[in-house]
């Protein structure tokens, strides 16, 4: 006897263990002895007999007609399932067995019954557990890779979609700083005056606030080839190049710039026609200018 | 035909012959379960899987260990049990069933949807329960049908674990002289 309980314990656990209503610590010291004690064992058996039957004592409860009929179709579709999944598998293995058959040897193949020798049984058991298994496996797999593919999609089109909002937000952001920048209340706002031919018009606005300076022009002519137009910042002391821009097809221009600047510091803006690429000061005469005041 | 002609057909593939076990026996599981629970949707799916581990282990029915009835509310409380220790760990509460009443009614002289020889059995079975007293019958049934631990049951119930022992053993003892007749040769 290797375990600690004695086999007077033991034995008077038995009635609960056959009840199942030992705790698990208990439990597991008196099946340690019952292992090794055939008299437990012969007890044992006994009293989980008795214990069997003590559920004849619950009267039979008569289900609702709907529950009942729902609960035994779907056992038989179960078990029609089950019995097709047996057949395949047995039906295969007798292929794989007797190899190709001729059609005179063709025979009705039939699930196998409880005549069979229980050396054959266990083998076709085992191959049906690694047939049902493999298909289990398979059926699995595919549904996995299936899942995967589903949830790739859907990570892809959240994605494109997660893309349009931030794109949309940037968007709205950006028309939200530029109503800011034309409309603020630190916002000076310049109109541009030309000796063009096209008559060129258009308003600098200057957000002081945000240091933030929008060019909006009409009837821009396009530069000839070779050339584009430069913004620049004057002071008295220096023209500030604000970059180049190019005026749409229809002669309209936005142009956005960020510069700090003292507020009293600016005297005029100007546009100037300049080489590809800018310059680095002014080598024309403004086509457009404002002065500051 | 039979039950074991019955159970012997199932191994053999016949899903009709899980019918007719189902549509003799399912009001008796249906009754075993709802002892041990209480949600309609744990009773349902307890009395299907019943059946189905009786489908898919039919061809380890052994006659000689007892009757198919037995044996199929023996699968039911197993699996009622189980399914009500499930949901104790997960709320954190009682185990549903009996509070500790005594419930053991008198099987009446003929049960519906029971045949001679099952009403038989359940008369003896009942009979044999109405002999205890009481307090033996009551820590049987909890931990029969409530799924308990003696320690479980002393605590239910507020009796020392010493008291709630004797009573589960002497109850057994008791049965298990009453039942033999169920086990012995020509007996229901």
């Amino acid at each position: 006897m290797t375990d600690g309980m004695t086999h007077e314990a033991a034995s008077e656990a038995l009635e609960a263990l056959a009840l199942d209503a030992l705790d698990a610590s208990e439990r597991a010291e008196v099946l340690a002895h019952v292992a090794g004690c055939a008299e437990c064992q012969r007890e044992l058996a006994a009293l989980e007999r008795t214990s069997d039957e003590l559920a004849l004592a619950a009267a039979p409860l008569a289900m609702a007609p709907a529950q009942r009929d729902r609960i035994r179709a779907r056992l038989l579709a179960r078990a029609g399932a089950d019995r097709a999944v047996a057949e395949r598998a047995f039906a295969e293995q007798r292929a794989e067995s007797s190899g190709p058959a001729r059609p005179s040897e063709v025979v009705t193949l039939r699930a196998p019954r409880r005549g069979m020798g229980t050396s054959a049984w266990m083998a076709m058991a085992a191959g049906l557990v690694a047939i049902v298994g493999m298909g289990g496996y398979m059926s699995a797999r595919r549904e996995r890779d299936a899942l995967r593919a589903s949830l790739q999609a859907a990570q892809a089109e959240r994605g494109v979609r997660l893309a349009a909002v931030d794109s949309l937000r940037a968007t709205l952001e950006d028309k939200d700083r530029m109503i800011a920048n034309l409309t603020g209340a630190q916002v000076a706002v310049m109109t541009m005056a030309s000796q063009s031919p096209t008559s060129p018009t258009g308003r600098m606005f200057w957000d002081q606030a945000h240091n933030a300076w929008t060019l909006v022009a009409h009837r821009v002519p396009m530069p000839k080839s070779g050339r584009t137009y430069q913004l620049w910042l004057v002071t008295p002391t220096a023209k500030i190049n604000a970059g180049t821009f190019m005026p749409k097809p229809d002669g309209e221009v936005m142009v956005r710039a960020t510069m700090a600047m003292p507020t009293d510091s600016l005297a005029a803006v100007a546009v100037t026609d300049e080489p590809i690429g800018g310059s680095a000061q002014p080598t024309t005469a403004p086509m457009m200018v404002a002065t500051a005041r | 035909m039979r039950d074991v002609v019955l159970v012997r057909e199932m191994a053999s593939g016949d899903d009709r012959a899980l019918g007719t076990l189902y549509d003799r026996w399912h009001a008796v599981v249906h009754g075993v379960v709802a002892r041990v629970l209480r949600q309609p949707d744990d009773i349902e799916d307890v009395v299907e899987e019943t059946f189905w581990q009786a489908w898919r282990q039919a061809s380890r029915f052994d006659p000689a260990r007892g009757a198919v009835q037995t044996w199929l509310l023996t699968i039911a409380r197993s699996r009622a049990l189980d399914r009500a220790r499930a949901l104790r760990r997960r709320r954190e509460s009682p185990i549903e069933g009996d509070d500790g009443e005594v419930v053991v009614e008198q099987a009446a002289a003929s049960d519906p949807g029971l045949d001679a020889e099952a009403t038989e059995r359940r008369q003896i079975v009942t009979a044999a329960l109405s002999q205890l007293p009481a307090e033996q019958r009551q820590a049987l049934e909890l931990g029969y049908y409530g799924g308990l631990s003696q320690s479980e049951i002393a605590e239910r119930t507020g009796q020392p674990l010493g008291t709630v022992k004797t009573r589960m053993r002497l109850a057994m003892q008791k049965l298990r002289s009453q039942l033999q007749i169920l086990h012995s040769e020509g007996g229901p």
